[in-house]
């Protein structure tokens, strides 16, 4: 009946599910039903605010902002069982966005006086809207979300004129359904695919199976790959026609929380399309916003861009991309940044004066970054025979090093606090003086010397003559050779970190100020397994500047490498990618991202891995203390 | 103190007026379904009446009526097997009169929307006659009618499509137009599919040039 079917309908959907019945036949009582057809504008930016909560029931919408100057960006799909308008309900001012429907849409309207006395008095129904809606809509918020779905922009036109045939990959593997999990793999595996399509006797399509389900139902579940690859392919395949346009498409993923669907045409079999190709086609993928920055040519066309690299972190991480592959392809992108910007420095300040080249240290350096983080980068210049060149070449980098900076910070990249730029002319020498300073800090490894080996020996070139940055590698290797005290002095700094555990195994917390209860994971965590592999790396000769380079490079060379690396990697890779989502969580919650974990706030399996993650760097630096300690290097 | 027949009427045509000139998103309705003992006006007689009322496109699911009504002259075991109500569900619901005057007064001046609706205003109306009440003087709106004149005007309709009538029931409309219902089915569900029939033609409608109250009866005329 009538309100039984509103009833059972709300009894599945979060937060609703939440209420007893009573509650729900109080709610379902009181509906309103609205029929919208497809491009309906349901709510209107800034027009007045909503009067309902509306609840999808049938159909779909789309929540897009449109700036005064700008085409349309849009913000999400919802569809069935999502709903929408709340935040404008509560707060009674004003929409903050375009609600349109994307289709014919049936929607269950719920008043603002039901809502409001749900929220009042139920902990569970008021907490899901906190999460899942406010948090994302506060005003401030809003900003964030706009620059995120600056990735559609002019994406999501295509989404809604390109066929779906268009898109897909016309390469399908198939294999029958008979086959064992094992040889399904194996047929991936052989022809470099994601998804294997499973064929019934009489040649329709029966299953999928994805890279996923290998690592979901196999892998982690400790199947037996003897098993029929029935047992784990997913059912029922779901379809789009070729001549759909892409929204659709997209739509049926959402709706079904999958990422591959078959491409048909006229019942047959004719590809493949998975959430990364409609991404693609939206301009979300690393890819294309590398072909974005390529093409600008001034500093204002860059900006917008790179307001984008920050939201690529999002979406690696939610295709599941190991933290080494994000900050790899984060540091990627940013380099084409720096380049393209050291481009425009050199059309508007003409031909540098002498031969030079732009590095970068730091997290930059070592290909780390993650989120937008300070500058770090220097300049390294040929050499010069005169004091009047001497004079020249100072007064060009000067104004292109200023540029460059300004044009980074407009770029998201902020100055660095304690002034490791090119803009500063200490960081802006010779090669014969980067020779000095590094023979000087190894020579006399004073506390600051040792900070600024730390820092400047991760350097890496971004841009300019290779040939300087190599010939000042080479330089410090040799002033490496045989440098005890100075190797012993940086297993100092490393053994001077001992992770937060305490006695017992438990975390070591700030007791009190700003932090209370959480522990800095950068300093405590990543840190020490930067600063070890660093140590080694200068050791032994290896020229990789990223931690995990000098670790897999190390794997033959240095005894605690080749007892625990692969351990240290894991750590490493674990650390980091707790770090993303914290700082992902901070960004979407608007609040800036900082390396503060509160342990408490962990699952069982994340707090135990931190665990052993920690006792492991404390077993590295035991091995350290033992092989450093005298000042002496084993060879 | 009595009000005269004329006055009566007058105040009856004033009120339509303003009714008719309203907009169709304006408009208030009653869509209603009743179950029948069979379709023999003369024999037959209403087993249940349900009702659902809209604001213009907005159904609204806190105004709802549902009554089962004792029938005077009995079931026959057609309509049971049809709306599934057995004779000892109604033996204690009130009788037809009762429901009827709750049903008049939940109506009010409201339009009122039914599928086919000719054969259950004949029954109200039969009803509120042998029961000796002034006639039921609402607006109605079929939205059978509403449906062959989208049909027509969107040149979509032909009666005998591919030499076969066409088949016009509530539930071949509602699967076209993709409204949900599940299987069982009551005067109230029915109703409601109605309701929701009726929310798309509102949709469509302003777009074929009907936009208000006075043209919908006319192109919805039973």
């Amino acid at each position: 009946m009538t309100i039984e079917e509103v009833i059972e309908f709300l009894s599945k959907i979060q937060p609703f599910q939440e209420l007893d019945s009573a509650a729900l036949r109080s709610i379902a009582g009181g509906v309103i039903v609205e029929f919208y057809p497809k491009d309906t504008m349901i709510l209107q930016q800034d027009g007045p605010p909503s009067d309902f909560l509306r609840i999808i029931k049938k159909g779909g919408v789309k929540v897009f902002i449109k700036p005064e100057t700008d085409e349309e960006v849009i913000i999400d799909y919802r569809s069935e069982g999502d709903s929408f308008g709340l935040l404008s309900l509560i707060g009674g001012d004003r929409s903050r966005a375009n609600v349109q429907t994307v289709e014919d849409t049936i929607c269950y309207l719920v008043n603002k006086e039901t809502i409001q006395r749900l929220l009042d008095s139920n902990a569970a129904f008021s907490e899901y809207f906190l999460k899942s809606f406010l948090n994302k809509y506060i005003d401030k918020t809003f900003h964030e979300m706009h620059n995120k779905s600056l990735l559609y922009g002019g994406g999501d036109k295509l989404l809604f004129t390109t066929p779906v045939g268009e898109l897909a990959s016309k390469n399908v593997a198939t294999a029958p359904h008979e086959i064992s999990i094992k040889d399904a793999a194996g047929v991936m595996s052989s022809r470099g695919i994601s998804s294997l399509v499973l064929m019934d006797s009489e040649g329709l399509p029966s299953g999928i199976v994805t890279d996923r389900d290998l690592r979901d139902k196999v892998v982690s579940k400790g199947r037996d790959i003897s098993e029929s690859i029935q047992s784990i392919m997913s059912v029922p395949l779901m379809k789009v026609e070729a001549r759909d346009y892409c929204f659709e498409a997209l739509l049926k993923m959402l709706r079904n929380n999958i990422h591959h669907l078959l491409v048909v045409d006229e019942g047959r079999l004719k590809g493949i399309i998975t959430n990364h190709d409609l991404m693609m086609l939206q301009g979300t993928s690393p890819i294309s916003i590398v072909r974005e920055i390529e093409t600008q040519q001034t500093v204002e066309g860059l900006i917008p861009v790179s307001r984008k690299i920050n939201r690529i972190v999002n979406l690696l991480l939610k295709e599941g991309a190991k933290a080494s592959n994000i900050t790899r392809i984060i540091s990627e992108v940013n380099d084409r940044l720096v380049r393209k910007i050291i481009e425009i420095a050199e059309r508007k300040f003409g031909e540098p004066p002498v031969p030079y080249c732009w590095i970068v240290f730091g997290s930059e350096g070592r290909k780390e970054q993650t989120f937008k983080t300070d500058q770090d980068n220097a300049i390294i210049y040929a050499d010069i025979k005169t004091a009047k060149d001497e004079r020249k070449v100072e007064g060009y980098f000067t104004d292109f090093s200023a540029f460059v900076r300004d044009s980074l910070v407009l770029c998201g990249f902020p100055h660095c606090p304690a002034g490791y730029m090119a803009s500063n002319p200490k960081w802006r020498q010779p090669l014969k003086t980067w020779k000095d300073y590094f023979s000087k800090w190894i020579n006399n490894p004073t506390p600051e010397a040792l900070l600024f080996s730390l820092i400047f020996f991760d350097f890496r070139v971004v841009h300019g003559e290779v040939k300087l940055a190599a010939d000042l590698r080479k330089y410090l290797e040799t002033l490496l050779k045989g440098q005890n005290v100075f190797f012993a002095r940086m297993a100092g700094v490393i053994l001077g970190n001992r992770p937060p555990l305490g006695f017992f195994k438990s975390f070591i917390v700030e007791k009190s100020g700003e932090h209370k209860d959480a522990l800095n994971l950068k300093l405590r965590g990543i840190g020490p397994i930067v600063d070890m592999a660093r140590l080694f790396a200068l050791e032994k000769g290896v020229r990789e500047t990223s931690t995990l380079e000098r670790l897999h490079a190390l794997n033959d060379k240095h005894p605690i490498v080749m007892e625990l690396g692969e351990e240290i990697e894991q750590a490493f890779e674990f650390i980091t990618l707790l770090r993303i989502h914290h700082q992902i969580k901070q960004i979407e919650a608007s609040v800036e991202p900082d390396n503060f974990i509160n342990p408490s706030n962990l699952s069982n399996l994340e707090r135990r891995t931190l665990k052993e993650s920690f006792q492991l760097i404390m077993k590295v630096q035991d091995a350290i203390a033992d092989l450093y300690r005298a000042g002496m290097v084993t060879q | 103190m009595m009000t005269s027949y004329k006055e009566r009427l007058t105040g009856f045509f004033t009120k339509n007026r303003e009714l008719t000139a309203l907009s169709i998103e304006n408009a208030d309705y009653t869509v209603i379904d009743t179950e029948l003992t069979g379709l023999d006006v003369k024999k037959d007689s209403i087993v249940s009446v349900g009702a659902i009322k809209m604001k213009g496109g907005r159904i609204d699911l806190g105004s709802l009526f549902y009554r089962l009504i004792n029938p005077a002259n009995g079931m026959n075991h057609d309509s049971v097997v049809i709306h599934g109500i057995t004779p000892s569900e109604v033996a204690g619901k009130p009788a037809i009169d009762v429901v009827l005057s709750e049903f008049t007064d939940f109506c009010g001046s409201d339009i009122i929307v039914g599928h086919f609706i000719s054969l259950d205003m004949n029954f109200i109306k039969k009803e509120l006659g042998r029961a000796g009440r002034q006639t039921f003087s609402n607006s109605v709106v079929d939205t059978r009618g509403v449906y062959e004149w989208v049909k027509e005007s969107t040149g979509e309709y032909s009666r005998h499509y591919a030499g076969k009538p066409q088949e016009l029931d509530l539930f071949t409309l509602a699967r076209e137009y993709g409204i949900p219902f599940s299987e069982g089915h009551n005067a109230l569900s029915d109703a409601f599919i109605t309701a929701q029939l009726f929310q798309r033609f509102l949709s469509m409608l302003p777009g074929l040039g009907v936009r208000s109250a006075r043209d919908l009866l006319k192109i919805g005329k039973p």
